[in-house]
């Protein structure tokens, strides 16, 4: 961990994901206007000293509303990840604990379901559910579930026939206490790792389903319905395009790289070297 | 070249009552000379041709390409005026109860069979027929019989006197199937098409393209001029622009209002702009609480801002309206007083009907066309300063028609212009109206209708109509912000293309391709 900052791939991706980290909690604090009020005589405009990022079709300041939806869209990640990775580990741990048929019945389930791309699955999962918010981030956390829960129990299988655990076992541990107490606090950061990385396409998703309109609702900021709003007008202004969909990318990619430096850290074949 | 030169002018006085588009480049087309035969027009849409069911298609696409398949008795000219099709002329009597149409001699469907009285005949006897889906009923329910007098003659009794029966024959979904066509399995005419129009059906592929190509038997010597038409389907907008605009087709058949200017700076492209009837209304059911009190209805028609609607929403490429179904372009129409945007006013309104905190009420949207949601959001924004706690949800557009309209309480609505008055009361607002979704039902405004429909003097007319639209504004039984131009554009060389006001009807055998 003494050297997790220096790689640049840990310098980047913290960077990122401080100022996405930081847009979460106090943008709708520093937005300088109303996201949602009109302003009909500047449509459409670039950059300038009075709207930062620019305009959108209604005349929106797009800065306000960058800063308004961050909270919604980074919640949307980290809720949807912690939501599939609570239910993936539950069902990893088990299979990994139980073996035996438990572990074979559960885990050939997970495969077939493994076999569906996530986007798929998650827009199946929505057009049963309906849209909003809610729904999405139910169902991006219900596709993510058989991913975690074969890594949880990979993780848990690689623990499970240590001398530690035999040592508990041996002592008359109960089950419960060798789960929690020896075998998950030791399972616990290959999840960690994954969780940060998913972390990312759980906002990029969440973009594609509200571009798709079956996310969030408009006039909500979200940022992928921003871009699918703005799409008609890209065109005319394309900062209202550009603007969220940078704002995705640099979200996404905060995560992304700030897991991948995380898993080099933690890895000890790696941090000796 | 008649019908063209009304349009054009029809669409330079929309230009100069605006004046908002002045680099409208006019003189290519004008200068364009004699028609040339030949060639194949490629129109892109971005609505899928659900079906070629002329009896009763609704499709933004499916319009056109059935106004090239089939002819109707009559058809409505670009002034909004019925003028000559399969019928070349037709006379009513003094009380306007009985009309008899000739037809031309020697008329052949596309299969090479004659178009006689008895299939006009057929063809309105299956519209009147309540087991068969026909959305011209509504217009021509006043026949009482049909009856074929010689081959070339057909005579219409009714039931009350309506002098506008010429205009109910024109109606897009009122065109002269086959009477073949009509006994046999009617699935057939989801997917087949035997008319009397200036192109014949080659191939129907509803997910890409229709290809259509000339009918050499069709009634106007001479034409049509092209030997063909692709009907292409572009589901993505901006390939669809991007298409039309590197000269991959050469009609694009709606432009959106956000590209219009984009498309109409392009070198060489003829953009059009035409005035139309086409409205976008807010649905208030009026049969249950806020919406049962006019106040709160006055209120929320306060609170809309219409010109800047026309500004942000059309991009300037309408009109603001108030609250009147009837647009200027109608005969009967009556001039509408202003309603100007009074939040104050509004919210003084809200509280005289029982609502000093405000009202917070869900607004549903459908995600097809834009413009609803568009709107809705908008509306959201201006009425928030009045009182009212606007949620808009937007939903698919088959979820919003199964699920929403006709039923639900506060929506957006949105309906082409209708070619009459008649037509428009009786679409919306009367008690028996096909598409009632208000609870207004008002007897003394179905009576004022009703009565206009049974009179002849057109002064007489005249005073019934402006007394029904006059008690529509007192009453506002929903609220009609905007009127929506058509755009449409035809790129290098597609000559004397144009739509009509009531975006039914193409012309497209006046179409040509000046091509080397």
């Amino acid at each position: 961990m003494r050297n997790f900052f220096s790689s640049p791939t840990a310098i980047m991706g913290t960077a990122l994901l401080s100022i996405v980290l930081f847009a979460a909690i106090f943008g709708p604090m520093i937005a300088p206007y109303d996201p949602q009020a009109f302003d009909p005589l500047n449509r459409l405009q670039g950059p300038s000293l009075t709207h930062l990022f620019g305009t959108d079709q209604f005349g929106r300041d797009l800065l306000s509303r960058i800063l308004t939806g961050a909270p919604s869209t980074v919640a949307f990640g980290v809720g949807a990840t912690l939501l599939g990775v609570g239910i993936g580990s539950i069902i990893g741990v088990v299979a990994g604990v139980s073996g035996g048929w438990v572990d074979s019945t559960i885990m050939r389930i997970l495969d077939g379901l493994l076999a569906v791309p996530d986007l798929l699955f998650t827009l199946l999962i929505v057009t049963i559910l309906g849209g909003g918010m809610e729904h999405a981030m139910l169902a991006v956390s219900i596709a993510f579930a058989p991913g975690m829960a074969r890594i949880a129990r990979s993780a848990v299988l690689s623990v499970r026939t240590r001398d530690y655990v035999r040592a508990a076992v041996a002592r008359g541990e109960s089950g419960v206490y060798i789960v929690t107490c020896e075998v998950l606090p030791n399972a616990l950061s290959p999840i960690v790792v994954e969780a940060t990385i998913r972390v990312s396409f759980a906002i990029m998703i969440g973009a594609t389903l509200g571009f798709l309109g079956l996310g969030a609702q408009p006039p909500s900021t979200e940022w992928g319905l921003m871009v699918a709003e703005a799409r008609q007008f890209m065109f005319r202004n394309p900062w209202c395009v550009a603007i969220p969909g940078i704002s995705i990318a640099i979200a996404a990619l905060g995560f992304n790289l700030f897991g991948d430096a995380l898993r080099d850290a933690l890895d000890p074949k790696r941090s000796h070297g | 070249m008649t019908t063209f030169m009304i349009t054009r002018r029809g669409m330079v006085m929309g230009l100069a009552a605006t004046a908002l588009l002045p680099a409208l480049d006019m003189t290519d087309a004008l200068a364009a000379g004699t028609p040339k035969q030949g060639g194949t027009l490629k129109i892109s849409h971005s609505t899928r041709i659900a079906t070629l069911n002329v009896l009763n298609c609704s499709g933004p696409a499916e319009y056109p390409v059935v106004d090239m398949l089939y002819s109707g008795l009559t058809r409505m000219g670009p002034d909004n005026k019925p003028m000559a099709d399969l019928a070349e002329r037709w006379e009513g009597s003094e009380d306007a109860k009985t009309f008899t149409f000739y037809l031309r001699q020697g008329i052949v469907f596309h299969d090479g069979t004659p178009c006689t009285a008895d299939d006009v005949v057929a063809t309105f006897q299956a519209i009147l027929n309540p087991d068969i889906p026909a959305a011209a009923r509504s217009v021509l329910n006043m026949i009482d019989k049909i009856e074929a007098v010689d081959p070339v003659t057909v005579k219409f009794t009714l039931k009350t006197p309506f002098a506008d029966l010429p205009i109910s024959t024109a109606h897009a979904n009122a065109r002269i199937v086959s009477k073949a066509a009509l006994s046999g399995p009617r699935e057939k005419l989801d997917t087949t098409a035997n008319g009397t129009g200036p192109f014949k059906l080659e191939t129907y592929d509803s997910a890409r393209m229709v290809r259509l190509v000339k009918n050499e038997n069709y009634f106007i010597k001479g034409k049509p001029y092209l030997d063909g038409i692709d009907m292409m389907l572009f589901p993505d907008l901006a390939a669809e622009s991007a298409n039309f605009l590197s000269g991959a087709v050469d009609v694009m058949l709606v432009v959106q209002q956000a590209d219009f200017q984009r498309i109409a700076d392009a070198t060489g492209i003829t953009a059009q702009r035409i005035p139309s009837g086409r409205f976008v209304n807010i649905t208030m059911r009026q049969d249950q609480k806020p919406f049962d009190d006019v106040r709160v209805r006055k209120a929320l028609a306060m609170s809309v801002d219409r010109s800047t609607l026309v500004d942000i929403v059309l991009e300037g490429l309408g009109r603001p309206a108030y609250d009147n179904l009837v647009s200027p372009e109608f005969p009967y129409a009556i001039e509408t007083p202003e309603i100007a945007y009074d939040p104050e006013g509004a919210k003084k309104l809200l509280a005289e009907a029982g609502y000093p905190d405000g009202i917070k009420i869900k607004l549903v949207a459908s995600n097809r066309p834009a413009i609803r949601a568009q709107v809705a959001i908008a509306l959201k924004q201006m009425a928030l300063p009045a009182g009212f706690d606007i949620e808009v949800e937007t939903m698919p557009h088959d979820t919003y028609l199964a699920n929403v309209w006709m039923k639900g309480q506060f929506y957006m609505g949105y309906w082409g212009m209708q070619a009459t008055e008649d037509a428009t009361f009786n679409l919306l607002l009367t008690s028996n109206a096909s598409y009632e979704d208000t609870a207004w039902k008002n007897k003394d405004f179905d009576k004022l209708i009703a009565d206009a429909r049974a009179t002849v003097d057109p002064a007489k007319r005249k005073e019934l109509y402006a007394k029904a639209q006059q008690l529509q504004l007192d009453e506002t039984p929903y609220i009609v912000p905007i009127f929506e131009d058509i755009l449409t554009a035809s790129g290098k060389g597609a000559e004397d293309w144009t739509i009509a006001p009531l975006s039914r009807y193409y012309y497209a055998e006046n179409v040509w391709l000046n091509k080397a």
